[in-house]
């Protein structure tokens, strides 16, 4: 499987580099007939005006054209921020390689894991023709990021390192430079997020909003209309770049929101001034216009399989494929299955700081997280609801990850009813009831009530077949569904013995992406959020770690935060993630979900095998969508303005 | 008849108070706030938000008060000692919808009107289906037909109808080609009204109509052949029939129309009924209507959303409920000197 | 009727008729023995006559019996345990009983399944083995079970040839469970809902009402503006609320409980208003005013006096209440708020049949919508005839 992979990988490989001989050309550049009439009428100058002078390249084997229109089905209007993830500019992103390569940036320089300086192109601009310079990031920074009443718990603590604000300098219109007095490990990933981090902001669009340099009485009657209590509420409203829901915020993506939300079919236009062009200097995207269809998410895979979507990986899921599959058939569109990339599809999550202290006591003994992870058949599991294709194992990184130890996958994942038996034994918990189940300490039958969000069936199936197998090991099991926010303060307050929620998120690490979900860093962390909430609020609540492997997690993370180059990185990579699999703090059921795609006929630029994974990859975005494109040209929806 | 009207206005008042109350501890009933539901979403994506911000935006929306002093803000606005500063239902200020980032008297829109066309084409389909069908069992009593019309009503009543939504709407894919949920084609939504539009939307329509009228076609096939049962019973039918009244004009002048009433005392929960459409089938069909919307508000405790759509309602409902009231006044004495003889 | 216009030209004397007879002042007032039991009837037994007439009534009113006594005795009807699955049958169709193998009669069997997997389509593909005819065993031993969580025992009325052999009548869901067997469990859930989500709103209506009707005045004031406030907020935020109330630390079996009582919270004002209107005009009857001059309390009044003439019709909306409870309860399964497995009702398993999958691939999990018509369509024809009964001297 993996070596499969590869070879589709590297067969598909597309490459963006800024090449410099092509800049040679310019001149060449082929501007789209979407834009034909403006140009001719004025309203919009030359390609080449609007190109940066140095547009980035990207280069592929399957060179298209431009036109046409992509329909996606979502599921609510909030969903226009999923066009943000899938188109995937960011200052610095990843390759298909999981390197991090400048792309709205036309080149970057680290020294010491400490200074970063930035390098934009000159003659950039934003989607409203303005020029995107220093300026940005200097409001951002110092107006924005800096502003108590705009942000009062100041920057965002990636900027931050042990609570120091970098020193910000701006060379020239296109050099900015950051400067930490420690090496700042987290910075370039959080820019290349799906969810990026914004160090800078259309300054020129968002002063209008901004106390310091709006007219006082305009900006209140603006608040009074808008309905927000503040000034600062409503520059955050207008200027949230992520959430892509205002059509008059100028972007650097390659469409722009033309529809204003909330609405039920969101059409994006291409930005006239995005900075990439194919190698024969057509500019990017191919696709002149997206399409957001708003539709309930349970008709999603029903309207898929009708062939109303162009794309659609999102709210399709894996036991939609033999339905989609019999549809495949009418020839409207083919199938593929992609790789999942999470640690494991479901993962169990004994809680380190739960209320009872019987229970806690076994829950932070290994031999007892040990036991239950061997106490579950991850075959009968992968075979009932997955056909055999998942991956059964530990919940930890995945095999695509350059990290990945065989090893870390299978450690305590083999379905070993006796030796699981054996090490309960070893705990003491020999007293069994009539029934034949294990007793507690205190005398009570060790029935583990399970908190689940329980919002898939998937989910209860999963525990139903682990409720089977632990029945041998001894070891009674209750589920119990509540609604989400009830669910996550159950655990949150300690309430919840163990629960059940997706596996680790990020299952294709390198050495330079964050370790953080595998040592106890914030609340969210279903198996210690108490140390989660006392290292995120610094000591204020959540209780100090009490155990020395937890402890040396933590330890760890803070180590990789500071350590400044590659080679240390991957070395305390593979020391947590050791750790954490001898530890068993959270207990994997099967991964590598195939996750189905369906792309319409004539789609090109797709591959047929891909990784799907939000983080790192923004899913379609590590793919480039801007080069997507289509044979035959789809009928443009109509919108009021193609122009911002 | 003028005091029995003045009265009814004043009573309308605190009642509207109270329902106020209600809709809003109601909303806030369930555990949490927009923002950890939010956050709670976000987090399943692997999407992140800090502890700061969260409390930040708590602070801004006035998430943190205590409920009465939200509900007074929601209600009276927001007052510096006798000054009043914004917001406040009783001023016409809506609030504001965190889940959309906007008024919540612009997140609307579009979909009021829609939900008006659909409650009145299924109202309209429920009284043309059932009219027909209680006047004939009514008429023709425990006859074979009288049995079959019934047993078909009754089916639709007894169907859970967001299953059956969905089947209808696979096979009207399949046989017709219709897409799958909506009001109209994708391409025409958010389009200006065209005769095309139309057409998509009467395509499209048929589903919903039929799904959300069929449950209500029984109840009323039952009252209206009961009301007319009982009519018939009346002597002064048997009189009429005496006298030769030709069968059918003797059903339309008299009976008829008296079993009719109870229909005015129904005006009551139609009105709200208009604005609401069916929630649950509006959900499985992705109708772009009201009932989705207040749905997800519900869940995603946008309270402000939800406590003036919820309002909203409210108010229709009373107004409905006066208006038929004041109808049955005119039409019926006896109710109406009724009012003041209950001691 | 009484339509007996002879043709008679016009102007001509009419024709005369005398009876023969001899003149018996006092025939009217006699009485046969059969008239005079219905004279002296009790009213029950008036309703119950009347009732007896509305035959499809009566036979919906047999068809809910059956299902009830057959809530009694589930792990007895149904061939496998309520979590009784079988991983190696996963989305089996419905299996069919045949009862000839090539041309011989052998009673009721089915034929084994042969199961390939299609990898190409991810689909089980499930063949009968024809050459292989399995006999089903009746009164056998399965699945062990607790009757009533009480009594342990294996013995069903029926159950699979053989223990390599499924008995799928209505096929299999996506664990191998049987739907037939989950059906039926699901039947106890669902029907007992209905039962006492109407107490509670039957108890409530008849107080509040009760109250409101005999005492008037303010009372029935207030009791009619709570009614209209209730009633002005749609079902929906209430549902959402109040299951929201529901204790998170519950187990299944109380949550059950609560929604059923939720359900009956938020019925009760039609049963009242119909309460209190009977009332009022009851209480101006004079057997009324005779009991309140003789001092009896308005407790003993309104349950002693007033209450036995319109029990019937309270019982007839009553009844007619109950499907509407049932098929809330699938409403609330829809909306997530309901019960939760692993409690099964019949909510939670069409909630379970409601996506595309199941429509386009398996759609004998549907199958839950049948029974839930026949309890509806029951119920409602049961109440239609009561409610006819409940006036026997119209």
């Amino acid at each position: 499987m993996k070596r499969m992979l590869l070879q589709a990988l590297v067969a598909t490989t597309l490459m963006l580099s800024s090449s410099a001989a092509f800049a040679a050309e310019a001149g060449s550049y082929v501007s789209p007939a979407y834009f034909a009439k403006d140009e001719a009428a004025g309203e919009l100058p030359p390609v080449t005006e609007r190109l940066p002078e140095n547009p980035a390249v990207a280069s592929m084997n399957d060179l298209g054209h431009q036109g046409g229109e992509l329909r996606m089905l979502m599921a609510s209007p909030k969903d226009s921020r999923i066009l943000t993830a899938y188109s995937y500019s960011r200052l610095v992103g990843y390759d298909r390689d999981y390197k991090i390569v400048p792309d709205l940036l036309e080149s970057f320089d680290v020294e010491e894991g400490r200074i970063f300086t930035l390098h934009l192109r000159k003659g950039h601009k934003w989607s409203n023709g303005k020029a995107f310079t220093t300026e940005d990031f200097r409001f951002w920074w110092e107006d924005m990021a800096n502003n108590t009443e705009l942000m009062p718990a100041g920057p965002p603590k990636t900027m931050m390192v042990d609570g120091q604000a970098p020193k910000f300098e701006v060379i020239d219109d296109t050099t900015v430079r950051y400067s930490w007095q420690k090496p700042n490990t987290e910075f370039l990933p959080a820019l290349a997020a799906a969810g990026p981090l914004y160090i800078y902001a259309p300054s020129k669009y968002l002063k209008k909003f901004h106390a310091k340099y709006a007219d006082a009485a305009e900006l209140e009657a603006a608040v009074k209309d808008s309905g927000q209590p503040s000034w600062g509420a409503l520059l955050n409203r207008r200027g949230n770049l992520y959430r892509n829901d205002n059509p008059k915020l100028p972007t650097l993506d390659p469409w722009v929101l033309r529809i204003k939300p909330p609405a039920d079919r969101l059409v994006f236009v291409r930005n006239p001034y995005y900075h990439r062009v194919d190698t024969q200097g057509q500019q990017l995207p191919y696709l002149d216009q997206v399409v957001f269809d708003v539709t309930e998410s349970k008709l999603i895979p029903a309207k898929a399989g009708a062939g109303e979507t162009d794309l659609q990986a999102r709210y399709i899921r894996f036991d939609n494929y033999t339905f989609l599959k019999q549809a495949e058939k009418k020839g409207r569109f083919s199938l593929h299955l992609w790789d999942d990339s999470r640690g494991s599809n479901f993962a169990l999550y004994p809680n380190l700081n739960c209320n009872d202290e019987a229970w806690r006591a076994v829950n932070r003994d290994v031999r007892f997280r040990r036991a239950l992870s061997l106490g579950i058949d991850r075959h009968e599991i992968n075979q009932a609801i997955y056909y055999g294709l998942g991956k059964e194992g530990a919940n930890t990184i995945q095999a695509l990850s350059p990290l990945f130890k065989p090893h870390y996958q299978k450690a305590w994942s083999s379905y070993d009813a006796s030796t699981a038996n054996r090490l309960l034994d070893e705990m003491g918990l020999t007293a069994r009831d009539d029934d034949g189940f294990r007793l507690l300490p205190d005398g009570r039958r060790m029935t583990i009530i399970i908190d689940t969000a329980g919002e898939s069936t998937e989910e209860s199936d999963i525990l139903e077949l682990i409720k089977d197998t632990w029945r041998e090991i001894g070891i009674d099991m209750f589920v119990k569904p509540s609604q989400r926010e009830v669910f996550r303060d159950r655990v949150f307050a300690g309430d919840s013995i163990m629960s059940v929620f997706f596996g680790v998120d990020n299952g294709l690490p390198t050495a330079d992406m964050s370790p953080q979900e595998f040592a106890p860093f914030t609340q969210q962390q279903l198996m210690w959020p108490k140390w989660g909430q006392y290292l995120e609020t610094g000591g204020m609540n959540g209780t100090e770690i009490d155990m020395p492997e937890a402890k040396k997690l933590e330890g760890l993370l803070m180590d990789w935060r500071a350590s400044p180059d590659t080679a240390g990185r991957t070395a305390i990579w593979g020391d947590m993630l050791q750790l954490w699999s001898e530890q068993v703090y959270s207990i994997g059921t099967v991964a590598n979900i195939p996750q189905p795609v369906v792309v319409a006929k004539g789609m090109h630029n797709i591959p047929d095998k891909g990784i799907w994974s939000w983080e790192p990859g923004a899913h379609f975005g590590l793919y480039k969508p801007d080069t997507f494109w289509q044979d035959t040209a789809k009928e443009l929806s109509p919108v009021e303005s193609r122009l911002q | 008849m003028l005091r029995y009207l003045i009265q009814r206005v004043l009573v309308m008042i605190p009642t509207l108070l109270v329902i106020s109350m209600l809709v809003f501890t109601i909303i806030q009933a369930p555990p949490g706030d927009f923002l950890e539901t939010m956050m709670a979403e976000m987090q399943a994506r692997g999407e992140n938000m800090d502890q700061d911000k969260m409390e930040f935006l708590r602070k801004t929306y006035g998430l943190d008060e205590p409920v009465h002093i939200q509900y007074l803000h929601w209600m009276f606005g927001r007052w510096d000692g006798l000054e009043y500063k914004s917001g406040g239902l009783l001023f016409g200020d809506l609030g504001y919808s965190f889940e959309h980032n906007l008024p919540v008297s612009e997140v609307v829109g579009d979909r009021l009107t829609l939900t008006v066309i659909i409650s009145l084409a299924s109202i309209l389909f429920v009284w043309v289906v059932s009219f027909p069908i209680a006047v004939y069992s009514a008429t023709h009593q425990y006859s074979l037909f009288d049995y079959v019309f019934t047993f078909l009503g009754y089916i639709g009543l007894a169907t859970p109808s967001f299953l059956i939504a969905l089947v209808m709407l696979y096979f009207a894919n399949i046989w017709f080609g219709t897409s799958i949920g909506g009001m109209m084609e994708p391409e025409y939504v958010g389009q200006p009204w065209s005769l095309a539009k139309v057409m998509s939307v009467f395509e499209h329509m048929w589903i919903p109509v039929l799904v959300i009228g069929l449950p209500g076609t029984a109840g009323m096939i039952r009252r209206l052949r009961a009301n007319l049962l009982d009519e018939l019973n009346k002597q002064y039918v048997t009189t009429g029939r005496a006298k030769g009244l030709a069968p059918m004009t003797l059903l339309l002048r008299y009976p008829l129309r008296i079993s009719l009433n109870p229909f005015i005392a129904d005006i009551g929960s139609l009105l709200p009924e208009l604005i609401s459409g069916s929630v649950i089938v509006s959900v499985v069909m992705s109708l772009p209507i009201t009932g989705p919307m207040l749905l997800a508000a519900l869940r995603s405790q946008d309270m402000y959303l939800a406590g003036s759509f919820l309002m909203f309602m409210a108010f229709l409902t009373v107004i409905g409920i006066f208006i038929s009231d004041v109808l049955l006044a005119l039409l019926d004495p006896r109710i109406r000197l009724g009012a003041g003889a209950e001691k | 009727m009484t339509d007996v216009r002879t043709h008679v030209p016009h102007g001509s004397p009419m024709t005369h008729f005398v009876s023969q007879a001899p003149f018996d002042p006092y025939a009217v007032d006699k009485v046969s023995p059969e008239l005079e039991k219905i004279y002296m009837a009790s009213q029950w037994r008036m309703m119950w006559l009347r009732f007896r007439r509305h035959r499809v009534a009566v036979a919906a009113g047999l068809v809910l019996a059956l299902m009830y006594a057959a809530i009694l005795v589930v792990e007895f009807l149904a061939p496998y345990g309520q979590h009784a699955r079988n991983v190696d049958y996963i989305y089996a169709p419905p299996q069919e009983v045949h009862w000839r193998h090539q041309g011989e009669f052998i009673g009721p069997f089915v034929y084994a399944l042969d199961y390939k997997l299609d990898m190409e389509n991810l689909q089980r593909v499930y063949t009968e083995n024809v050459i292989d005819p399995r006999p089903i065993r009746f009164f056998c031993e399965g699945d062990t079970y607790k009757f009533w969580g009480l009594v342990e025992g294996n013995v069903h009325l029926f159950c699979p040839p053989d223990n390599d052999t499924p008995l799928f009548l209505l096929g299999s869901d996506r664990l191998g469970r049987d739907m037939l067997s989950r059906i039926l469990y699901g039947m106890r859930i669902s029907l007992t809902i209905g039962l006492i989500g109407v107490s509670v709103s039957f108890i409530l209506g008849i107080t509040l009402g009760g109250l409101a009707g005999y005492y008037g005045g303010w009372v029935d004031d207030l009791l009619q503006r709570a009614i209209e406030v209730l009633r002005s907020i749609p079902h929906l935020p209430l549902w959402l609320a109040l299951a929201a109330i529901l204790p998170v630390t519950w187990s299944p079996m109380l949550v059950y409980f609560g929604i059923t009582i939720i359900l009956g919270l938020i019925d009760w004002t039609g049963l009242a208003r119909a309460v209190r209107s009977r009332l009022l005009s009851l209480r101006e009857e004079d057997f009324c005013v005779a009991a309140q001059l003789m001092g009896a309390s308005p407790g003993r009044i309104i349950f002693r006096h007033l209450m036995p003439s319109f029990m019937s019709h309270l019982i007839a909306s009553a009844t007619l209440a109950i499907p509407g409870m049932i098929l809330g309860e699938t409403a609330l399964s829809f909306l997530g708020l309901g019960i939760r497995p692993p409690i099964t009702s019949w909510g939670v398993l069409l909630n379970e049949a409601q996506n595309i999958n199941v429509v386009a691939l398996y759609p004998w999990l549907m199958l839950p919508i049948l029974p839930v018509i026949v309890v509806v369509l029951a119920f409602n024809f049961l109440g239609d005839g009561l409610r006819d009964a409940a006036d026997p001297y119209r």
